[in-house]
């Protein structure tokens, strides 16, 4: 039925090294607020050959020069072992507000149509707390499914939002074949997107849905939010062509449903760009907030959806290349966004029109586009921010965000992708070859080195 | 046959690039949705090309980059991401009514896989195929054609990936962004590319060799610079006037 449902991606979990080596329980006062328990890392990304072994993680304390190592090498290696959580999964996990949780999704064929299924996985045990699935009928043969989880702050629901792909033509047509130059006959294939949503109760396991959205033709892509009452989800038509030119492009809608329900309270137009899995975060007001273009804000009314925009003005620098952009919404209401293409990092305050609060500038990564995307961090407390050194140094760094200075630096020349920090404080890089994870203690001295089969493009 | 690329505006740019590299580009390549820096050509598809054919390269390459963890995923997920490019090429052509398809009928739409980036088997056939069945603007001429920007060198993988797909699915070309040896347009190096042949057992060329880049060469001008060893604008829009 499904021409390609089933994914590539796995999820592993690694024993935070601080707390397993440590003595197995989490700190008594763990530098993050919001998820005091996490033991565990979670790694998503991609084999390196299938079948997929399971994810086998070698751990080495940190070499010489550090003779007195915080872990005896015989009990890392016993204590220190991965566990496998899922493959095949459809799309990238989402982590939820409090990180307590990450929602992925499989996708499988079913006699009736396609399941879906969604499996909430505990960050603390790095075990499936919950699951369900839902059926998907009346889909024709060789449809695409594309879900996209999303939490409700408060809530025991997750919404599902459903882009559902299906082959509405088939015609028999010729093209030339670029790497040959010949002219070949190809099953040339028309496909047309909808979008379906279905909420899953954490309490009952149950899903209620799918409600299907009479909004196709649509581009698959969304972006999605949601509050405690309400899901935010934009959409766009895709575009025809035009009889007569000039013809303005479609814009995007954003439209606003109550927690459970199938039918929109509230559609408006959003300005562009068209959704594409940019940073979205709901905002202590109840408001969800869009950081598009890498540069702006825009913030959609939790009443009515309707939209406002606000210049991020450090981050409104232009390159030659993009860069990725992150945007998160932090528990005293602020957020912070980086741009590490630009090397600037903000703490912005919703509340007075994205007013900044703190600012600090640092050399560009050598990869600032490349995944994963998490290539500084706030500390839970926001008074340091952590960086990947710069394409020529390498290293992490440390700056004092009250003085936006660089207060200390790490390297021995390795250029690490991602930079994530854990619920214990432990800082992680992620680097192309193994040992493909580095750890570091909050003062940025290296605590060990792990070794792993899957490439990773996501940490949670 | 060398050539901009950026994320910027071209309008923008033009002048004080021509002026730093002492030559006028004979094509541009910019970002189409999903990317970072899709908005510009996406709300100013007029003044970009009016950029372009004022610089004196009046043919726009097409590039796109997605949410980089996502080249890891899924067949869905490639599939949704193609929809969006073309979308955004369907809709740029909507806009300028001087934009026109190459004579040839080869668009070379590239995916962009930075070097930090693992490409999924997966998610390049989902990508590559709805790129490739595109029926542009009803013509039934199915002018699209996947192409893909990466390091050939990189440990991810990206060359094995393109080895691996079948007919309509196999790249184009391959745009390398390795080695970096820098230059200008006025005085580029010989073209020397690296080949997904020396990295693999994919036989797909490197027609296009991102030579410089803005942040590691020192560039001023927001641009990329870009050298092919084919005639590149035969595989570009052309701006057939100014808009």
């Amino acid at each position: 039925m499904l021409a390609g449902g089933i994914g590539a991606g796995a999820l592993i979990a690694l024993p935070d090294p601080l707390l397993a080596l440590r003595g197995d329980k989490p700190p008594a006062r763990s530098p993050s607020p919001v998820a005091p328990d996490s033991q565990y890392v979670l790694l998503y990304g991609m084999p390196e050959s299938m079948p997929f072994s399971g994810g086998s993680v070698a751990w080495a304390p940190y070499p010489e020069p550090r003779p007195r190592g915080p872990f005896p090498a015989s009990r890392t290696r016993e204590r220190l072992v991965a566990k496998p959580v899922a493959d095949k999964i459809a799309s990238t996990p989402v982590l939820s507000h409090d990180r307590t949780t990450v929602a992925l999704v499989t996708v499988h064929t079913a006699a009736a149509g396609a399941k879906v299924t969604l499996a909430l996985v505990d960050a603390a045990t790095a075990l499936i707390s919950k699951q369900g699935s839902l059926t998907i009928t009346d889909i024709r043969k060789g449809a695409n499914i594309l879900a996209t989880p999303v939490f409700a702050p408060g809530t025991p629901t997750i919404a599902l939002v459903l882009a559902i792909t299906e082959p509405t033509g088939r015609r028999q047509a010729r093209k030339v074949e670029a790497h040959t130059g010949r002219t070949v006959p190809m099953h040339a294939v028309t496909w047309t997107s909808h979008h379906a949503l279905a909420y899953f109760d954490r309490h009952s396991g149950k899903f209620t849905g799918p409600f299907h959205l009479d909004n196709a033709p649509s581009l698959a892509l969304t972006s999605a939010a949601a509050n405690s009452s309400d899901l935010f989800v934009w959409t766009t038509k895709e575009p025809q062509p035009a009889k007569t030119r000039p013809q303005p492009p479609p814009l995007p809608w954003v439209s606003v449903f109550p927690l459970g329900a199938g039918q929109a309270r509230a559609s408006v137009p959003s300005p562009a760009p068209w959704p594409a899995g940019e940073p979205v975060v709901t905002l202590s007001t109840g408001e969800v907030g869009r950081l598009v273009n890498g540069r702006a804000v825009q913030v959609s009314s939790a009443r009515t959806g309707e939209v406002t925009q606000t210049v991020i003005q450090p981050l409104n620098v232009t390159r030659a290349k993009p860069s990725a952009v992150t945007m998160e919404a932090r528990q005293d209401g602020t957020v912070f966004l980086t741009k590490p293409g630009v090397g600037q990092a903000v703490v912005a305050d919703p509340a007075e029109e994205f007013r900044i609060k703190a600012k600090v500038s640092y050399p560009v990564p050598a990869t600032p586009l490349g995944a994963p995307w998490s290539k500084a961090v706030l500390s839970p407390e926001g008074d340091t921010l952590y960086v990947l050194g710069g394409a020529k140094a390498g290293g992490i760094s440390a700056y004092d965000v009250a003085t936006g200075k660089l207060a200390r630096s790490y390297s021995y020349g390795r250029k690490y992708n991602g930079l994530y920090q854990l619920p214990s404080g432990v800082l992680l890089t992620i680097s192309p070859q193994n040992p493909r994870l580095e750890f570091f203690s909050p003062h940025l001295s290296p605590l060990g080195t792990a070794a792993t089969d899957l490439h990773i493009s996501a940490v949670f | 046959m060398s050539g901009f690329d950026t994320a910027g505006r071209i309008h923008h740019t033009f002048q004080s690039a021509r002026r730093e590299f002492g030559w006028p580009p004979r094509y541009w390549i910019r970002y189409f949705s999903p990317s970072p820096a899709a908005d510009i050509f996406a709300d100013e598809a007029v003044a970009e090309s009016g950029g372009a054919w004022d610089s004196g390269g009046p043919y726009v390459g097409c590039v796109s980059s997605p949410l980089q963890h996502r080249l890891s995923g899924s067949f869905a997920e490639g599939q949704a991401d193609a929809q969006a490019y073309a979308a955004s090429l369907l809709a740029a052509w909507n806009v300028v009514a001087q934009l026109k398809l190459p004579a040839n009928n080869q668009l070379w739409c590239f995916l962009d896989q930075e070097y930090s980036t693992g490409l999924s088997l997966s998610y390049w056939n989902g990508w590559a195929n709805y790129i490739a069945n595109y029926n542009f603007a009803h013509l039934h001429t199915y002018p699209l054609y996947p192409a893909l920007y990466c390091a050939p060198f990189s440990p991810y993988p990206n060359c094995t990936t393109i080895a691996a797909a079948k007919g309509l699915n196999i790249p184009s070309s391959v745009w390398s962004s390795e080695p970096e040896p820098c230059g200008t347009l006025k005085h580029r190096p010989k073209f020397n590319a690296q080949e997904c042949s020396s990295a693999s057992r994919s036989k797909v060329r490197s027609h296009l060799w991102q030579f410089g880049e803005q942040p590691g060469c020192g560039y001023t001008a927001n641009v990329d610079l870009d050298l092919g060893d084919v005639n590149i604008p035969s595989y570009c829009f052309r701006v057939v006037a100014r808009p």
